[in-house]
This record gives C-alpha cells, structure tokens and sequence, in this order.
C-alpha cells in the first residue's frame, strides 16, 4: 500500500527541567512551574523558572524577586530559610531582571554580613 | 476584587474548606481575603470556650504575612495567653519577622491553635496595658519582643 502524506500538524509540548522535585508547584504563588507567574501571560522563556543552587527549591523568577524584595526575607529560600543561591537555566530569563535578582541576593549578603560584624563588636564590648 | 495571586488564593480557601480541621470552622462572612475561623481548642484553660481568629489577606500577600487577630463578636473573648493582647493582638514569629510565602492561612491558624494548646498560664503578657495603648491598628506594624520561646 502507497500513502501520499499530504499535510501534517505537529504537535509538542515542554517541561521545565529540574532535579526530580516532587511537588512541582512553585512555593510563593502555588502555580506549577510550567504555568505562569501571576504577572504574566504565556509560561515559557519570558516567565522563567529560577533554581535554587544552596537548596533544591525552584521558584517562578518573577516569584522570588517579589519575595527577595522584602527586607523581610532576609535573603532566605521562603521553603527551607537557607540563604538563597540562583541557578540559571541558560539562555533564559531577560537580563536586566536576572541582573536585579543577582543585585538582590548580593544586596541581602552584604547586610548578613554587616549585621553579623556589629553583632561580634557588641560582643568584644 | 482581583489579586495579583488570586489562584493561590482560592486554592488556599478551597483547601481549608476541605481540611474540615478538628476544632475549627470556617464562619459566614469569609471569602478569599478574609477568614473567620472559629476555634475551639483542647486545653483545659479553654473548656467550653470559642474564640473568633480573623485573617485578613493584604494585597501583597503571600509575600508579606496575613493580618492575624482575635476578634470579640458573638460572644467571643480573647484567649488568656501570655503572647495575646488584650485587644486581640497575637505575638507570634511567623506572623511578623519569620513570616515566609510558604506558611500560609491554614499553617498560620494552626500555629495559633497549636500554642493555645499547649499553654498553662492564663494570663496576659506583662506588658499588655502599654502595648495595648498604643497598639498600631495592623498587628504587623507592632514592635513586638520575642522574649520568651517557652511558652
């Protein structure tokens, strides 16, 4: 039998690549990870996911800036209160936003440390 | 009334109105950015009493913690407990300095529940009339001590 193929619709779909996390909801909007953040309109490369490099915990990047914002976080993963180090997917993310979430996270060490300084000089006292 | 993270919101609500956790209920009146919860806990000190909790869902949470109080209504009273104000205010960590997006309404009204229960004085903090004069409306804003991690 001879089949003529005359046209054809592809079809595919894509997953966020993380290390084997159980629950894939991200942990500051409850949203999985292959949706979006709830500023944003399409999932994918504009509304990246951001690894966590101290921990295992993944977050929407647009998720953990609002939340590194916040003095109030010190600086911590909302999940497990370590320090929160990035991990970047390569080739996504904006860079001025990866840039600010870099900015955040070295801003909070800088305070960590100033703060840990004052605290060992009140102690020499 | 739209917020920025409305799914978790209603996700939340859902999910406590599921939970159907022992000694407490979810009273008329709540919708996904305000909880009335009354609550009823097993500790002698308590017996026979209700209490009425009230949530209040900002607009940047779940990035900043809930408004958390005890309110007087139906009968009501303010638990006797050595970090609950007078005026209904709760001195609690995770409602202010260790608040994380991760906590959320139901572990916030467990934590609430859960020091209830393991109380034994029943009485007020030491500096309750003080606080309670110049208590900022939002608890949050209150500059609280944690002095005390035994209680």
């Amino acid at each position: 039998m001879k089949v003529k193929i005359k046209h054809w619709h592809a079809v595919a779909t894509w997953h966020w690549k993380t290390e084997g996390q159980a629950d894939e909801l991200c942990g500051i909007c409850r949203v999985p990870f292959d949706g979006t953040c709830p500023n944003c309109k399409y999932p994918g490369d504009g509304c990246p996911l951001i690894l966590g490099n101290g921990c295992s915990h993944n977050f929407h990047l647009h998720c953990i800036l609002k939340w590194l914002e916040q003095n109030n976080s010190k600086g911590l993963c909302p999940m497990c209160r370590q320090v929160f180090t990035a991990k970047v997917i390569d080739g996504v993310g904006s860079k001025e936003e990866l840039a600010e979430l870099q900015e955040l996270i070295d801003q909070h060490k800088t305070e960590r440390e100033t703060a840990g300084a004052e605290f060992e000089y009140a102690e020499e006292e | 009334m739209s917020h920025r993270f409305a799914r978790r919101l209603l996700k939340e609500h859902q999910a406590f109105e599921r939970a159907n956790l022992p000694g407490l209920q979810l009273l008329p009146g709540s919708d996904i950015t305000k909880y009335l919860v009354s609550m009823s806990v097993a500790n002698e000190l308590y017996s026979g009493q209700k209490f009425m909790l009230l949530i209040s869902i900002g607009t940047e949470y779940p990035v900043e913690p809930p408004l958390v109080k005890f309110v007087t209504e139906n009968e009501c009273t303010v638990p006797l407990h050595p970090h609950v104000y007078s005026n209904g205010h709760i001195c609690l960590n995770v409602l202010g300095k260790d608040w994380t997006p991760a906590c959320g309404v139901e572990s916030v009204v467990l934590s609430v529940q859960s020091m209830l229960s393991t109380n034994t004085l029943a009485e007020r903090p030491p500096d309750d009339a003080r606080y309670v004069r110049h208590a900022p409306r939002d608890p949050k804003n209150g500059r609280f001590v944690y002095h005390d991690d035994t209680v």
